[in-house]
């Protein structure tokens, strides 16, 4: 074989292997000791007085989300991603959700309430349930420092597969933390029509809910490979609606 | 070894039979909700008018992949009933006319495409999640339910839906 043909194509090899690594963005990794488990959090630092608590459960491999976390931080909220899966040694499917520990994610909320910064917690889809689980947890410590929100994107959060013509049952952790909220789901999702029973659920315990529902995209949308255009846009927009989001929050906080 | 080969290939079969014929027996005791709509051309249909047929109401929408799937069998599930007096009511959630028009002319449902732009019926029907269905008798009570996408046309189906016809 031509040698030149060789090299090209080992050049080639290197470069496309070397693109397809996702690129880590987060400028520190902390590590959390949480019972016999150690939890890497990356890390987005920012000298803002927020900090934005992330249960991706994503293997720390999201692009999306590391993009996100870095625009936060350049507009001065910390951002802190726990990688749990790969802590607790789990697959990425719904049911490693049930064997993260209580007790992890209160020793990680426990670690972003040192900074001394305001922690609002963040997640996603069926994750939405630690978020859920965690703070109810670290309620129970009346001594603990009150958390000031948490943003649940797209909550999936139903027990069982919904019954037709049947009120819905929801996970155990539902209703059980005082966290002010806020919903954001997609316009186009059935799950934007139980919004209004997913939030008197979630205010059982005292929560203050509000939802807000995003024109023209699906559930999920920015972890969708058929994404459509409007859901590119608010993918490269995520940053922004996370602020906004902090927003709401911010303001139910001062007129409480 | 042909041996276990042939019993998975049983064990799927049964399990892919067991959920095409998958309804769930309604045993709240609540009253069927009202059900009053205009369909794509306008025409007005109340849910009360259809007594004395069996009903397939079903809540659905354009991005949902198995509404989409199976909406073709729902098609032949008409031709399978026959005679049977029955009627099929499809409800999309809360979408435009525009975006429920195109859909309808890709896929071509030969039944009724209800609108629901305020999501009135959804919350009435109790409705989280899509297709839902209801299978409704003659005399308007819900018999059956059935959450995700199916062949409607499958001869179990077909069989527990001309029952229900019987007097």
């Amino acid at each position: 074989m031509n040698f030149r043909i060789l090299l090209t194509a080992l050049t080639l090899f290197v470069f496309i292997g070397a693109a397809s690594v996702n690129p880590v963005l987060a400028k520190e990794v902390k590590t959390i000791e949480a019972g016999d488990t150690e939890i890497d959090v990356r890390i987005f630092p920012a000298k803002g007085n927020i900090l934005l608590l992330g249960f991706p459960c994503d293997e720390g491999k999201s692009l999306a989300e590391e993009k996100t976390a870095s625009s936060l931080a350049e507009d001065g909220i910390e951002v802190w991603m726990p990688d749990l899966l790969s802590g607790f040694m789990l697959p990425k499917v719904r049911s490693s959700l049930s064997q993260i520990s209580t007790e992890s994610l209160v020793a990680i909320i426990n670690e972003a309430t040192k900074t001394g910064k305001k922690v609002y917690l963040i997640a996603s889809g069926p994750d939405t349930e630690l978020i859920l689980r965690g703070a109810s947890h670290w309620e129970s410590n009346e001594e603990n420092i009150a958390l000031s929100g948490a943003v649940l994107m797209f909550p999936r959060l139903f027990k069982d597969s919904p019954v037709p013509g049947e009120m819905p049952k929801y996970q155990d952790a539902v209703g059980k933390t005082r966290l002010p909220i806020l919903l954001l789901e997609g316009e186009r999702t059935p799950n934007r029509w139980g919004l209004n029973t997913l939030s008197h659920e979630l205010e059982k315990n005292g929560s203050k809910v509000k939802s807000k529902v995003i024109p023209n995209v699906r559930g999920y949308f920015f972890k969708r490979k058929d994404a459509n255009r409007s859901e590119d846009v608010v993918t490269s927009q995520m940053a922004g609606l996370i602020k906004v989001s902090l927003f709401y929050l911010e303001e139910k906080e001062s007129n409480d | 070894m042909i041996k276990r080969i042939f019993l998975f290939a049983v064990l799927c079969f049964l399990t892919a039979s067991a959920q095409s014929t998958n309804l769930k027996p309604f045993t709240a005791n609540t009253p069927t909700p009202p059900l009053k709509l205009t369909d794509l051309q306008g025409k007005s249909h109340d849910l009360n008018d259809y007594k004395g047929k069996v009903v397939l109401v079903q809540f659905w929408a354009t991005y949902c992949g198995p509404c989409r799937k199976e909406m073709p069998s729902m098609n032949k599930m008409m031709k399978k009933m026959g005679n049977v007096p029955f009627k099929i009511l499809a409800v999309d959630m809360g979408e435009t006319k525009e975006e429920v028009t195109r859909f309808v002319n890709e896929v071509k449902p030969e039944f009724s495409i209800l609108m629901d732009e305020s999501g009135k019926s959804i919350a009435d029907w109790r409705v989280f999640a899509a297709p839902s269905n209801f299978i409704i008798d003659p005399q308007g009570k819900i018999r059956y339910t059935l959450f995700g996408g199916v062949e409607w046309d499958s001869d179990e189906l077909i069989a527990k839906l001309k029952a229900l016809a019987k007097p």
